[in-house]
């Protein structure tokens, strides 16, 4: 599995944003990354299990080289190196029945970075991404652009960001989606 | 808009959720009826006013849960249970 070499669902180039036809926003810039390559796997056990993750539903931690990310009762989503995952599900010692699925080449991960991103994202997801419903840490899922997606706010260095995945097959959509979301904040993009 | 109320997300557009139905106790699947099948999968109360039935919160938790609500006005009572409380219902 490690060997197969990876292919992003983002194929398109977006050349026609530099620089933005909208000029200079102000601020920090708003920047879209597609990060879909990131070590995905995905843990499901008793949701009793939370406390020895360490997180539960809603929430999210560092652990090492893993952001291991608490999406629905029961269920994790690992970002990060596969064999640092496969070794942070070792560490837990779990008894109980549970499942650890890799998978890094069937979801698209994308990264939302900046301050309008909430802006941004809210303009095609539902969900109430102020300070203080989802703080720094913050893990949902919901539907982003009509397309089921697992939301982590993942803040880098003081700047708001969000980690938004999703099946493979609707990436390329919702990649598109969400550069049009962010046009309007003068979004950059790195594939 | 419906909000439905979901024991784990919160408050949610029901565009998220899917319908499941009219909850009711399930037969034992050893020793029912094709009667009892039948009244189970088909034959629905549909009551103008208070109705307990299940929800799938799809986009979200993943979880089914119960929840009361009145037909006549479209309106929830809280709280919901999840599905695994509820009578006979399975989760
Ligand atoms: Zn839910």
């Amino acid at each position: 599995m490690a060997d197969i070499p990876f292919e992003s669902p983002v194929t398109k180039t977006y050349d026609f944003l530099k620089p933005s036809p909208l000029g200079d926003a102000g601020g920090p810039p708003l920047t879209l990354s597609d990060l879909s390559s990131t070590g995905k796997t995905i843990l499901r056990a008793d949701p009793e299990a939370a406390d020895r993750v360490g997180v539960g539903f809603g929430a999210s931690v560092t652990v090492g080289d893993v952001l291991v990310c608490g999406q629905r009762p029961g269920e994790w989503m690992l970002i990060g190196p596969i064999a640092a995952a496969q070794a942070f599900v070792d560490g837990l010692g779990l008894d109980g029945f549970h499942s650890v699925v890799i998978h890094t080449h069937s979801r698209a991960l994308f990264c939302l970075t900046g301050d309008s991103a909430a802006s941004a994202l809210e303009k095609v997801c539902s969900l109430d991404w102020s300070d203080d419903m989802t703080p720094d840490g913050a893990a949902a899922s919901a539907t982003v652009a009509r397309v089921t997606c697992d939301i982590v706010r993942n803040d880098a260095s003081g700047t708001r960001s969000y980690l938004i995945a999703c099946d493979r097959s609707f990436g390329q959509y919702l990649f598109d989606a969400l550069v049009d979301a962010g046009w309007e904040f003068a979004v950059a993009v790195t594939v | 808009m419906l909000l439905v109320p979901c024991p784990n997300c919160g408050p949610r557009n029901a565009a998220d959720f899917s319908y499941v139905g009219e909850a009711k106790a399930r037969p034992d699947p050893n020793a029912a009826t094709p009667e009892e099948w039948r009244d189970y999968l088909y034959m629905k109360d549909n009551p103008a006013g208070r109705l307990r039935e299940t929800w799938y919160c799809r986009s979200g938790c993943r979880q089914y849960f119960v929840l009361e609500r009145d037909t006549a006005a479209n309106r929830f009572a809280d709280p919901p249970l999840p599905a695994a409380e509820a009578d006979g219902e399975e989760a």
